[in-house]
């Protein structure tokens, strides 16, 4: 091959990488950048749409006297009415216009749930969980990243492995979330806790990233199948784990938005 | 050194780039780091978690998740994207537009609550 003298003045003149990455790496980024762009502009949709709706008096809240882990099915189920069958919480909550298609539900009172408790207001627990999973899954990417980067294919499977089942352990999280939303009664049009848009922004929003997660954990399958195979080590690196693993970090990037909008704030 | 099978070429050659194989040598940077952050991404979460329920719902608890929010972004991409061993000029392509976007995302609750006295 001809020897040629780089100059280091005109990077971008070609015959070289300019930011030092490999292509596949760089197309990467901006893919991610135009995937965040994507995410925003939901995220500012939310947000726009979520203030013009006046919030739940915070007085009205507290009137109901809740406390953590108290179970609430029991507490607003009116007399006489078995308060082991049936919902009695939300036609409640309707009742007293505490969810009502004037102002915004509060998330306190709508993501209460935790499996194997019903009944039992809990809010932001579960999703906590989720974010826990998802961030435990992110550092065992990074560690089959790491493990790559030393050319330890051992460790590559393993902690693919452990990732891919963190991924499942997220999408059987927000199945579960999801059937709890639909059999409330909401859809992507109505919804028992407030206005339309409420439940449209959720499907919306939440599907979208769990489609972005069951997506990586495809591409996780991918890449652990074909580090079994031996593909990378042939290849000289590990790169491809790398690639896959940007794209899996920012899923767990993306939750932790989805989580501070529309679970905290 | 390794070289590829198919092109024939030493795929880390910088004065012989070939974009189609061409990848830069990577070394580890140690697993210590990588727990350390996760210790501090959880420790992140549980501050929201404690702060929600010992905060009253107030704009000035808003502006702290997102805060939040932005600091666990920071170490996410800094370290588990490894954005903080990249070449410089990447970070500022990936990192303004979205500083940027956060200003566009201010604006338009803030637009959002007009909407709303308007209605």
């Amino acid at each position: 091959m001809a020897t040629q003298t780089i100059s280091r003045s005109s990077i971008w003149r070609g015959g070289n990488s300019p930011f030092n990455v490999s292509y596949g790496k760089l197309m990467m980024w901006v893919f991610l950048l135009s995937d965040a762009f994507t995410f925003s502009s939901l995220l500012v949709g939310y947000g726009a749409i979520r203030y013009s709706y006046p919030a739940t008096e915070l007085a009205q809240i507290e009137s109901l006297e809740l406390s953590f882990a108290e179970n609430v099915q029991e507490k607003f189920a009116a007399p006489g009415v078995d308060a082991h069958h049936g919902e009695h919480f939300i036609p409640a909550m309707q009742d007293l216009e505490i969810f009502s298609e004037l102002h915004w539900p509060s998330p306190d009172l709508v993501f209460n749930h935790f499996p194997f408790a019903h009944g039992l207001h809990l809010p932001l627990i579960f999703v906590s969980l989720m974010t826990l999973i998802l961030i435990l899954s992110s550092v065992t990417m990074v560690l089959a990243v790491e493990a790559g980067q030393r050319g330890d294919k051992k460790a590559v499977s393993t902690w693919m492995l452990l990732t891919i089942i963190g991924g499942f352990m997220f999408l059987g999280c927000q199945a579960w979330e999801w059937t709890n939303f639909i059999t409330a009664g909401a859809t992507p049009s109505s919804n028992p806790y407030g206005p339309p848009a409420f439940a449209a922004l959720f499907f919306g929003v939440t599907g979208f990233h769990g489609f972005h997660v069951f997506s990586g954990v495809v591409l996780n399958v991918i890449i652990y199948i074909n580090n079994l195979k031996g593909t990378y080590e042939k290849r000289g690196h590990y790169e491809m784990v790398e690639k896959v693993g940007l794209y899996w970090h920012f899923v767990d990037l993306v939750w932790v938005f989805v989580f501070t909008f529309f679970y905290l704030i | 050194m390794a070289s590829h099978s198919e092109h024939n070429v030493d795929i880390h050659d910088e004065n012989n780039y070939d974009p189609t194989v061409w990848v830069p040598k990577t070394t580890s940077h140690g697993t210590k780091d990588l727990w350390k952050k996760f210790w501090v991404l959880l420790a992140l979460t549980i501050a929201d978690v404690v702060a929600y329920f010992t905060w009253p719902p107030s704009i000035a608890r808003n502006m702290f998740f997102i805060f939040m929010g932005v600091a666990k972004a920071w170490y996410i991409v800094g370290t588990f994207m490894h954005m903080k061993y990249e070449h410089r000029k990447l970070g500022y392509m990936i990192i303004l537009p979205m500083v940027l976007i956060m200003f566009f995302l201010y604006w338009m609750m803030y637009e959002g609550n007009f909407w709303g006295t308007y209605k």
